[in-house]
This record gives C-alpha cells, sequence and structure tokens, in this order.
C-alpha cells in the first residue's frame, strides 16, 4: 500500500515561560486556537487528535481525558502519545501515520506542559530503571554533565565553542515571538561565568523549563492545498532507540547511535546525501549547549569531531549557510511535552515561508529532531516539494 | 490490497504472560517478555524482523516517567521504532495498524503491560480527578463509577444483581482468577454505594502481545492469521461534565464508524467482547452497542440469547488490567477466529467513568 501524501498545513505556539496567568488546559488552548484560526480551521474540521504531555511532570493522571474539552477531541478519537522528551515529535509523528495510511484527513496534533506547577528534574529522574539507574540519576543536569564530559574528552570540543552555542539561542530567541528565555546581550564570557551546574555544565549552557504548548495540522494532499499555500511536506519521517540501560550505550550521548540510525533511515527515504547542502535549516532538540555541537556530527552537518569548528565557522547561526534552531532552540524555551514539537512546527513554518523575524529566506527543506528517554530519536523531514512519489519504503 | 472494505493488516501471532494478583518473580521486563516471546514464535518471525512496536502502559502505575522505557529493548526498541500510548492498548492498536497501512512498517508488535500489584491505587486514581476543585475531596475511580451505577439503576433496566451475575459469568471463564457466584459478589463488601469489592475487576500483573504484518508479509509468513477489518474510538466528555454518565454514546459511535468502514451489519458478528473495569460498565456498553436490556443483556454474558458470542473470554473481569484488557480480548478473539473463523468486535475503554471507547473488527483468513 502507498502512503497518502502529507504535509503540515499549519501551526500555533502558546507564549512560552511562566505562565501564572494560565492554566494547562488554556495554554493547551492557546495553541491550538492559534493555529486553527491561521487557517480558518475549526474543530470541526478535524477528523482526530493526537497529544502528547509528561503526565508525571504536573502530576494529572490521563491528562488527555481531563482536558479533552480544552483538546477538542470531544467525540472523536483522541491518541495520547507518551514518549518523555521526544514527546512531541512522536505526537507529530503519529499525526503522520493516521494521515498517511488513509483513515485521516485532518488531524490536529497538541504537545503541551506546564512545568511550573511540577519537578521537572524529579520527573525525569524516574526514567531510570528503578534498581539499576535511579539512584544515581540527576536529572537532565546530569545526564548532560556525563555527556559533555565525554564529549570533550572524545573530540576536544571546548567550553568556549559551547557557550557560543548558549549565545546563538538566546539571541536567535530575542526574534521569535513565542519564545521563553531571550537575551540580547549575552556573550560567551557571561555563559562560561554563569553558576556551575555539574562539571562542564553551566546554568546558561541547559535549557530552562518552561510552560508551553504547539500545536499542528497534518493533513491529506487532498485537502493540504486548499489550507495552506505553500504546505510543508512530510518528505521522511524515522524513529530510533539507542539501548534500554544507559550504562550500554558507549561515550554516552557524544556518539548517539539512535540519532545516527534515524537520520541515515530517514536520509534514505528523502534522497538526502549531503545534509548540509541538502539542507536550508535544522531545528534540532538541544537540552544542552554541548548536545547541539554533538548533534551537528551525529546528524551529519559536519564529520565526527568538527560540531565546534562548525559553530566557530558561524555556519550554523541565522545567517550561516546551515542555520540550526533559528528559533531559539531548546535552549531558549521548553515545555517539555511540546519541545520537539516546537521543533517540527518551526521546520514547518520555514518550510511555509511563516516564520516571521527569524524566517531563513528560501527555505526548500527542513529537518526536525527530537530527543528523549534513553538517547531515543524522532525526525521528521519537511519540504516545499510535493514527494515525487507516494510510495515510502520502510 | 485488501479485497475487502478495511485494511489488509493482519494478526500472525499472540503471546500473554502468566497472569497474576502479584508476580513478585518477574520485573515489568521480564513480564512482558512472557508475552513477547510466544508472540514471535507464534507468528514465526524474530525480533531482528519486527520493524517497530507500538507498546501501552500508563507511567503512575508502573511508577515510571516513560513506562515504556522498561520494554523498550524487548519489543526491538533497540536501533528500531517503538511509540507508546498512555490508554488502553486497543487505541494503541489502531495508531500500529496506521504505522503498517502507511508501509512504513510491515511487521510491527503491540504490546500491552501492567503490574498493577506496585501501585496504590488510590493514590494513582486521585491524580485523574481536576486537581483544583476535586481533588481534595478525595476520590478515585471507584466513586465514579459508583455514581455511574446508581444513575444506571436509577434508570430501572438494570439492578445490581444483573452486574454480579457479569461478574460470575466472566469468572466462570476466567483462565486466572477463581470462579465465583453472583451472591458472593452481593456479600463482598461494600466500596462506594451501589457498588461492592468484587465489582471491580481485580488488580492484577499482566501482559499481553500480538504480531501485526501488512499483506504482503503476513503471506510470506503463511501463519494462520486474522485481518484487522478496522479500528475506530470516541471520546467522552470529562466524568463530572457528563450528566449522562450512565450511558456510552461514544461506544455506539465508534462500533458503528467501524461497522461502517467493513461494511458489515451487528448481526454479522460471530463474537463481541466488552471491556471496563466495573461489573455495571459492561452492561452500560452491551445497552449501548445493542445487545439487550435487563435480564435479556445479562443472559447474553451468562452465554445464553440470540446473537454473537459475549465475552467469551471473560474479558477484563475474568483476568486483565487497565492498559491491557483490550489487547487481551483482541489475543483471546485471535485464537478463537483462526480456530473457528468467523468475525467479532472487540471493545475497550480508556478514562474515568469509561470515558473514551474503542473498538477492533476482526475477521478469520476465508
Amino acid at each position: 500500500m502507498s502512503p497518502v501524501r502529507t504535509a503540515i498545513v499549519a501551526t500555533g505556539q502558546s507564549d512560552h515561560g511562566r505562565r501564572f496567568d494560565a492554566s494547562m488546559g488554556e495554554i493547551a488552548r492557546e495553541a491550538i486556537d492559534r493555529c486553527l484560526a491561521s487557517r480558518g480551521l475549526s474543530f470541526d474540521d478535524i477528523d482526530a487528535v493526537v497529544a502528547g504531555n509528561m503526565e508525571m511532570f504536573e502530576g494529572i493522571y490521563l491528562v488527555d481525558q481531563y482536558l479533552v474539552g480544552a483538546l477538542g477531541a470531544l467525540d472523536k478519537p483522541l491518541y495520547k502519545m507518551n514518549t518523555g522528551g521526544t514527546v512531541g515529535a512522536s505526537t507529530a509523528l503519529a499525526c503522520y501515520h493516521l494521515v498517511a495510511s488513509g483513515r485521516h484527513q485532518r488531524v490536529l496534533g497538541v504537545g503541551f506542559q506546564k512545568q511550573t506547577e511540577g519537578s521537572t528534574q524529579s520527573a525525569i529522574t524516574t526514567v531510570g530503571d528503578p534498581v539499576w539507574e535511579r539512584a544515581i540519576m540527576a536529572g537532565a543536569i546530569g545526564n548532560f554533565a556525563s555527556m559533555a564530559s565525554t564529549y570533550i574528552a572524545e573530540s576536544g570540543v571546548t567550553p568556549e565553542q559551547a557557550a557560543k552555542v548558549a549565545v546563538k539561542a538566546r539571541r536567535n530567541a530575542c526574534l521569535n515571538p513565542h519564545a521563553h528565555l531571550k537575551l540580547p546581550n549575552i556573550t560567551v564570557e557571561e555563559v562560561l561565568e554563569s553558576e556551575m551546574l555539574a562539571y562542564p555544565i553551566h546554568r546558561l549552557d541547559m535549557c530552562p523549563s518552561s510552560d508551553g504548548a504547539c500545536a499542528i495540522v497534518m493533513a491529506a494532499e487532498s485537502v493540504a492545498a486548499s489550507l495552506a499555500e505553500h504546505p510543508a511536506w512530510v518528505h521522511a519521517v524515522a524513529t530510533s532507540h539507542d539501548q534500554q540501560y544507559m550504562g550500554d550505550s558507549p561515550k554516552r550521548l557524544a556518539v548517539m547511535r539512535s540519532l545516527q540510525a534515524a537520520t541515515k533511515k530517514a536520509y534514505g527515504l528523502a534522497g538526502i546525501t549531503s545534509p548540509r547542502r541538502d539542507f536550508d535549516v535544522a531545528e534540532l532538540y538541544e537540552p544542552a549547549s554541548y548536545a547541539e555541537l554533538a548533534w551537528y556530527e551525529n546528524v551529519g552537518l559536519c564529520p565526527m569531531g568538527d560540531g565546534g569548528k562548525l559553530i566557530d565557522e558561524g555556519a550554523t547561526l541565522i545567517d550561516g549557510d546551515i542555520p540550526v534552531n533559528p528559533s531559539g532552540g531548546v535552549l531558549s524555551t521548553n515545555p517539555v511535552g511540546a519541545t520537539a514539537m516546537i521543533r517540527v512546527a518551526e521546520a514547518a513554518m520555514q518550510v511555509m515561508g511563516e516564520a516571521g523575524e527569524h524566517q531563513i529566506p528560501e527555505v526548500q527543506r527542513a529537518l526536525a529532531t527530537g530527543y528523549g528517554g534513553n538517547a531515543w530519536t524522532d525526525v521528521m523531514i519537511l519540504s516545499r516539494e510535493l514527494p515525487a512519489t507516494a510510495e515510502v519504503e520502510a | 490490497m485488501a479485497t475487502a472494505p478495511g485494511t489488509d493488516t493482519w494478526i500472525i501471532g499472540c503471546g500473554e504472560a502468566r497472569t497474576a494478583v502479584r508476580r513478585d518473580d518477574v520485573s515489568i521486563t521480564e513480564l512482558a517478555w512472557e508475552a513477547v516471546a510466544p508472540a514471535l514464535t507464534d507468528a514465526g518471525t524474530s525480533l531482528p524482523e519486527i520493524e517497530g512496536a507500538v507498546t501501552a502502559s500508563q507511567d503512575f502505575w508502573d511508577g515510571r516517567t516513560i513506562s515504556s522505557m522498561s520494554v523498550n529493548e524487548l519489543v526491538g526498541g533497540a536501533f528500531g521504532s517503538e511509540a507508546k500510548v498512555a490508554a488502553d492498548a486497543c487505541l494503541g492498536l489502531g495508531y500500529a495498524l496506521a504505522r503498517v497501512e502507511d508501509a512504513d512498517q510491515h511487521l510491527n508488535l503491540v504490546v500491552a503491560h501492567a503490574k498493577e500489584s506496585q501501585g496504590d491505587m488510590h493514590t494513582i486514581e486521585l491524580a485523574a480527578f481536576d486537581p483544583y476543585f476535586q481533588r481534595a475531596l478525595g476520590p478515585d475511580e471507584t466513586v465514579v463509577a459508583a455514581f455511574q451505577a446508581q444513575l444506571l439503576y436509577a434508570q430501572g433496566l438494570f439492578e445490581p444483581s444483573h452486574a454480579a451475575r457479569v461478574v460470575a459469568a466472566a469468572r466462570a471463564r476466567s483462565s486466572s482468577l477463581d470462579p465465583l457466584s453472583a451472591q458472593d459478589v452481593l456479600d463482598s463488601a461494600p466500596t462506594a454505594d451501589p457498588l461492592r469489592e468484587l465489582d471491580r475487576a481485580p488488580l492484577l500483573d499482566c501482559a499481553s502481545a500480538i504480531v501485526i504484518a501488512g499483506g504482503e508479509h503476513a503471506a510470506r509468513l503463511a501463519r494462520p492469521r486474522v485481518r484487522i477489518v478496522a479500528a475506530a474510538s470516541r471520546t467522552g466528555a470529562y466524568w463530572s461534565q457528563r450528566p449522562e454518565l450512565h450511558t456510552a454514546p461514544q461506544a455506539r459511535a465508534a462500533a458503528e464508524e467501524a461497522l461502517s468502514i467493513a461494511g458489515w451489519e451487528a448481526s454479522d458478528l460471530d463474537a463481541i467482547e466488552i471491556n471496563a473495569p466495573y461489573a455495571h460498565q459492561h452492561l452500560i456498553v452491551g445497552h449501548a452497542l445493542g445487545l439487550g436490556s435487563g435480564e435479556e443483556l445479562v443472559r447474553r454474558f451468562e452465554g445464553g440469547g440470540e446473537g454473537p458470542a459475549v465475552n467469551a473470554s471473560g474479558g477484563w473481569l475474568g483476568g486483565s488490567a487497565g492498559s491491557v484488557a483490550g489487547l487481551h480480548s483482541v489475543v483471546s478473539v485471535f485464537k478463537r477466529l483462526r480456530e473457528s473463523g468467523g468475525r467479532a468486535l472487540a471493545h475497550s475503554t480508556t478514562g474515568i467513568g469509561t470515558q473514551s471507547h474503542h473498538v477492533v473488527l476482526l475477521e478469520a483468513s476465508v
């Protein structure tokens, strides 16, 4: 069976940050309303809803059922994805499959999180195996401190190079009306002088905890063109995981095997042979500055070990030859349930030419990744071009 | 392509863990493997051939953020694709079906696991209630089920003895729980009026798994197979915004959509499996699906009356768990259909007070 050609035709984001003015349902609805209104859609136009959220963060069990009204899913199929940091991307992938399979024509995806109402680091710590790993888990910071230490030893990347990523993100965020952490005057020195959380991770090397939501509408070819002038066509999706136990992943995340495996599959499907040349922009899920440098290497934007060199060249700056995270990335905005969907939505906005002040000129093809769990990767490749064939092989 | 309406996706193997009140002898990972390993064998395949998996479980019950981390490796997730739904596995099966139908993954595992002995039921269920206005009152799912039962019995179509007989019928067919009588149910300890302790399915440790395949791969593997003809789901309002708590229009709507996709009439079904955690909820769903009311419907659960066999497996009340129950029924139906042929509907639910309803239609290979 051939898949139905499928595109993202609408996106919407809430304002991200510390949202003491709104409940989690209201934040989700803010993103959904903006998404639907951008194309004059209503809930009557939506066939199914896919929700992404990590319930342990706010401590609401069956949160999709609780918020069914806010999510607009009454009397519709409501899928609840629950895959950790990737969940927003897993939600987008589920939207894709539900349309590409011919099951539905228009599917609404929404990722949301209100981290001010929960304990992020506690929830992340429970990702670890309760017997073997949990006692030594230290949330995301410990995880990326371990990763960064390994990465420094393996590649020779420097704290200054990582700090350049942190600076890039917060300056790009100033061009994004939805971003949480906007620091227009941030410098490399300021990053290096910020509080040391866990060697070598400084406070400004790490992503914030945000409240926020993101929504997309995924549509079938038969309706996509009538909904968006330039739909963001899905050319490939892929998911890959690393080993179940963190200790089984050699070199920790410096060599991220799931990212390599997922991009390899997706590149094969989309005909990507030279990522730096073939993509016009990338939205990578970088929870820490060092991670973005390593991800450059693992997605093939540069040879292994050259991530630091790429940022030194300025290639990934908003005016570089392969801009990475012009939205400000995860380092600027991180409502976990929405974070990976923001990567997908921002990539779609770039392809649709609707990214406003952080729009990269003439984007034809964009890469979005999601990260989570134990080195879990989701990948989506979007293009302004209709896929040449509806045939996609696994 | 399918030669009949519906999908060209097939169940080609199944497996289940040993179900018990406590499985202290195994971890969650080992429990799930007890289901996955025989499913792979039954399908004539092995983990390296599996292209993707959809799992169903709940973080709260497992006490673990991303509860599928416990089973990721054993479902082919290491450098493969696994995605988890936090809902009954019938919904997960619907998603897995889409991944096969769009040719992304030709051979897919669907796995559901629960180790309810490790969780505190009241604490977990309390977290499903509105944190601003309801949680301080200390409710749990039994409280809502009791409201629901009161409303149901007030309509005059059913009474507590009917629900008790549904439990007894399920236990009589159970492969994991001891039989009991309707009177045992009525004599059990009161929980929330009008419910008794045995009105609720006992908390259990269990896991179920199936292997599904697109038509070409199913034919290649040449195993006895059952077609997944259609899947549908509908979500109702949150319990406190649902004055008609004693009805299940979403169950009917989901079934009607699935039957429409299949091009079937309800009378074409040879078996129906209804799943819900409380006995009276089976009466609500059975009534919504047009199986009758009062004594007539109860007799259907007991094996009497005309029409399709109802809950021949015993269903959730006969021994399963949240997230798993729907897949347990699918496994039961799969076994039945590949031996004796026919068509079946498997139903399950997610949410407090049977909020979401999921339906899967299955047909033996002809």
